[in-house]
C-alpha cells in the first residue's frame, strides 16, 4: 500500500520526468553505442540548449492555460530579421561594430513584438489562444518567406555567431534564461499571478490580480525565449533561414508537458520543463545512435508526448476531485 | 456504465494503479523494442559509412537513398541512417552521432549549401572524409567536401531545346510558363537557367509570359499553375523544374481543359526535370514530350566511390558531375534501362 502511495504522489510529481530521465539514461548506455560517452553527453546537452529557452517561454505562457503555437515561425523570422541586417558585405549594418548588438536587439525586439500581439489578442480581445497562435505562426512563416524570397542569409559576423557556437556561451544563456523565467515564477507577484490566472482567471481577477497585463508579460517572455534560442540556432547553423525550426513545434509543446507543466493551467515549473527537454533529446539522441529510421522515432517520440498528455489529463482530474 | 465513468471508478483503487503504470511503462518500451529488432549489426564489415538525407518527401530521394545504400552494402559497409526532416540543425546533431559512432564516411545530402557548412566542419575536424549527394555546399565556404551533382544547366538545356523542336514543328508560336524550384537550391537555380538558355535564340517559336515560383511545394505549384493558366489561357508549352511537382502540374491542366495526349488538339507540351516514375508513365501514356533524368544510379556509385577513394586518402575532385539524358518519345525504349523512374514502374508491373 505505501509502495502504491509512493507511486501515485510520483505519479503527481514533476519529479517523475527527473527519474525516467535517468532510467533511461541507463537503460540506454547498456543499448546505444556511443550513448555513454563524454562527448555524447556534451552533443546531447549543447543541441539542447534551444529547445530548453523555447520550452522556458512556453511554461510561461502554459501557465496561464494558454499555449503559443507560434515559437517556431518566430525563430524562423528573428532569424532572418538579425541576418538580414548583418549578412554579407552589402547589408545595412555590414563592417559596423555595432552590428551584432543591433541584430540581437532587433532580434528581441521582433520576438517581444509577436509576443505582444499573441497576448493582447488572447488577454484584450480575449480570443483563444490556439486561434491567435496558430494564425500568428502562419503570418509570421509567411511574412519570413515574402521578405527573404526563400533566400537564407550565411556570411554572418563571428561575433553574432559565438553565442551558439561556443557551448559555454550557449548553456550560460540557457542558464540565465532559465533562471530568470524561474525566479520570475517562483519569486515574483507577477508569477504568483500567472499561476492563479491558470487556475481561475476569474477568481484571480476578483483577488486583485491585473489578468490582462499579466497574459501579455506571458506571451512577450514567450517570444523574446524563442527570440534568444533563434540566436543560439543562428550560431549553431551559421545561417538565417526563413524556415528554421519550423518542423519543431510539437518537440517544445510536447517537451514541456513532459516535464509535468499543465495543459489546463496553473501548473508547472522551469525545473521540470529541464527535464521534460532532456527526456525528448536523450531519445532523439539514443535512437538516432541506435540507428532507427526518422520515422520510427517520430512514432515514439509521438506515443511518449501522447503518454505524458494522458498523464497530465489524469493529473488534471484529480485535483479537480 | 461508460468507458470514461469506468476509467475515473477505477483511478481510486490501488490495484488499478498498478495496471495503469505498467501499461505505461511498457507502451513507453514496447515501440522501441519493436523498432529495434529490424537493424543489423556491423560486424565483420569493411567499415561504417552514415547516409544523412535532408528529407526522403519526393521519389528521387528514395531512389537516391536506396541506391547508395545498395552500393555501400555491395561494398560490404555497414550502414547508418538518419532523416533530417528539413531540419538543417537536426541533421547536424545526426552528423555529429555520426562522429560519436565513429563511423569512416559520411554521405550527406543538405537542405541548402549555407546551413550544412556546420556539420561538414564537423566531420573535417573528426577527420571523417563526407561526401554531398546532389546539393554542393556553398563555394565560399573554408570546409573540405566533394560533391556529386547533376549538370542541372545542361540536362536543362537540353530537355527544353528538345520541346523547343517539337514546338517549330507545329509551326506556330507558343506561350510557355517555367514552374521553378526553390531559388534558394542551386539546383532550382541551374534548371531556370538551363531554360533560359534554351529560349534565348528562339523567340521566333516560344514566349515565356508565366514564371511560377513553386519553393519546390506542390500546393504552392499548383496554386501558381492555376494562377497563370486563367492570366494566359493560351499557353501551350510549359516545363517543370522537377517532375515530383507533375501531379499538381496535371491536376492545373486538367481543371483547365488543357491536359491532352501528344498528337492532340490543345496539347500542351510538357516537359520536366528528374525522371522520376510519374514522368515516366505519362511519357508511356503519351502525355509527356521529354524530362530531362538524374543519373540516380550513376551518382550514387560516384558518391560512394568519391568516399572510399578520400577513405583511403586519394585526391578527389571537389566536384563530380553527372551528366544525366533526355528520356523522350523518341528513346523511350532505349533509355528505360538508364532511367530510375522507369525501373520503379516497371518493378511494380
Amino acid at each position: 500500500m505505501r509502495y502504491l502511495l509512493v507511486a501515485r504522489s510520483l505519479l503527481r510529481s514533476g519529479w517523475l520526468t527527473c527519474i525516467l530521465c535517468m532510467l533511461y539514461a541507463l537503460i540506454m548506455a547498456m543499448l546505444a553505442p556511443g550513448f555513454a560517452s563524454i562527448e555524447n553527453f556534451s552533443n546531447v546537452l549543447v543541441a539542447m540548449l534551444p529547445l530548453m529557452i523555447v520550452a522556458t517561454g512556453q511554461t510561461a505562457v502554459l501557465i496561464t492555460a494558454g499555449i503559443d503555437l507560434s515559437v517556431t515561425s518566430v525563430i524562423a523570422l528573428t532569424s532572418v530579421a538579425g541576418a538580414s541586417l548583418v549578412s554579407g558585405d552589402t547589408s545595412p549594418l555590414s563592417g559596423s561594430a555595432l552590428a551584432t548588438p543591433i541584430a540581437i536587439l532587433a532580434m528581441l525586439a521582433t520576438g517581444a513584438l509577436v509576443g505582444m500581439i499573441n497576448g493582447s489578442c488572447v488577454a484584450w480581445l480575449r480570443m483563444p489562444a490556439f486561434v491567435v497562435t496558430l494564425t500568428m505562426m502562419m503570418f509570421a512563416s509567411g511574412f519570413a518567406v515574402w521578405t527573404t524570397q526563400s533566400q537564407s542569409y550565411s556570411e554572418l559576423p563571428a561575433s553574432l555567431l559565438f553565442l551558439g557556437k561556443n557551448g559555454w556561451a550557449s548553456g550560460t544563456v540557457a542558464l540565465l534564461v532559465a533562471f530568470s523565467v524561474h525566479f520570475m515564477l517562483h519569486r515574483t507577484r507577477l508569477g504568483t499571478s500567472l499561476f492563479a490566472i491558470g487556475h481561475n482567471p476569474e477568481t484571480a481577477l476578483v483577488s486583485g490580480v491585473r489578468v490582462q497585463w499579466a497574459i501579455v508579460i506571458a506571451y512577450v517572455i514567450c517570444g523574446c525565449c524563442a527570440a534568444v534560442a533563434s540566436v543560439l540556432i543562428l550560431g549553431q547553423l551559421e545561417t538565417g533561414s526563413p524556415v528554421q525550426w519550423e518542423n519543431n513545434l510539437l518537440d517544445v509543446v510536447g517537451a514541456t508537458v513532459i516535464g509535468g507543466t499543465s495543459l489546463y493551467g496553473g501548473r508547472g515549473s522551469v525545473l521540470w520543463t529541464f527535464f521534460g527537454v532532456l527526456l525528448l533529446t536523450l531519445i532523439d539522441n539514443s535512437l538516432n545512435l541506435m540507428n532507427l529510421s526518422h520515422f520510427s522515432i517520430m512514432m515514439i517520440k509521438g506515443c511518449v508526448i501522447l503518454l505524458a498528455a494522458f498523464l497530465d489529463t489524469l493529473r488534471h482530474r484529480e485535483e479537480d476531485r | 456504465m461508460d468507458f470514461q465513468t469506468k476509467l475515473i471508478a477505477q483511478e481510486g483503487t490501488g490495484m488499478n494503479l498498478r495496471n495503469l503504470i505498467l501499461f505505461l511503462s511498457a507502451a513507453c518500451v514496447l515501440p522501441i523494442v519493436g523498432c529495434t529488432g529490424s537493424k543489423s549489426g556491423s560486424a565483420a564489415k569493411q567499415g561504417t559509412v552514415g547516409i544523412a538525407f535532408e528529407t526522403l518527401q519526393t521519389e528521387y530521394w528514395v531512389a537516391g537513398f536506396d541506391a547508395i545504400k545498395e552500393e555501400l552494402e555491395k561494398r560490404d559497409f555497414a550502414v547508418l541512417e538518419a532523416i533530417a526532416d528539413g531540419d538543417p540543425n537536426r541533421q547536424l546533431q545526426q552528423v555529429k552521432n555520426f562522429i560519436t559512432r565513429r563511423v569512416d564516411g559520411i554521405v550527406l545530402v543538405p537542405k541548402d549549401a549555407n546551413s550544412c557548412i556546420p556539420a561538414i566542419r564537423a566531420a573535417n575536424e573528426a577527420g571523417i572524409p563526407i561526401v554531398l549527394f546532389n546539393r554542393p555546399a556553398a563555394a565560399e565556404a573554408d570546409v573540405q567536401s566533394v560533391a556529386v551533382q547533376a549538370d542541372n544547366y545542361k540536362i536543362s538545356l537540353e530537355t527544353v531545346g528538345f520541346m523547343i523542336e517539337q514546338a517549330r514543328k507545329t509551326g506556330t508560336k507558343h506561350k510557355a510558363m517555367i514552374v521553378m524550384g526553390d531559388l534558394g537550391d542551386i539546383n532550382a537555380i541551374g534548371r531556370r537557367d538551363g531554360f533560359d538558355a534554351a529560349v534565348k535564340g528562339n523567340e521566333d517559336v516560344i514566349d515565356v509570359v508565366a514564371r511560377v515560383p513553386s519553393e519546390w511545394n506542390q500546393e504552392k505549384a499548383q496554386a501558381g499553375v492555376v494562377n497563370a493558366l486563367q492570366a494566359n489561357p493560351d499557353i501551350s508549352f510549359l516545363f517543370t523544374s522537377s517532375d515530383f511537382l507533375l501531379p499538381s502540374i496535371v491536376s492545373a491542366l486538367k481543371s483547365s481543359g488543357k491536359y491532352e495526349k501528344i498528337g492532340q488538339p490543345g496539347h500542351v507540351i510538357l516537359g520536366g526535370f528528374d525522371g522520376d516514375a510519374t514522368a515516366y508513365q505519362m511519357l508511356k501514356d503519351g502525355y509527356l514530350d521529354a524530362t530531362g533524368v538524374q543519373d540516380v544510379y550513376f551518382e550514387a556509385q560516384a558518391s560512394v566511390q568519391a568516399l572510399l577513394d578520400l577513405m583511403a586518402g586519394k585526391e578527389v575532385e571537389p566536384l563530380i558531375h553527372d551528366p544525366g539524358f533526355v528520356i523522350h518519345q523518341g528513346n523511350e525504349a532505349e533509355m528505360a534501362d538508364r532511367t530510375w523512374g522507369a525501373k520503379l514502374v516497371n518493378s511494380q508491373e
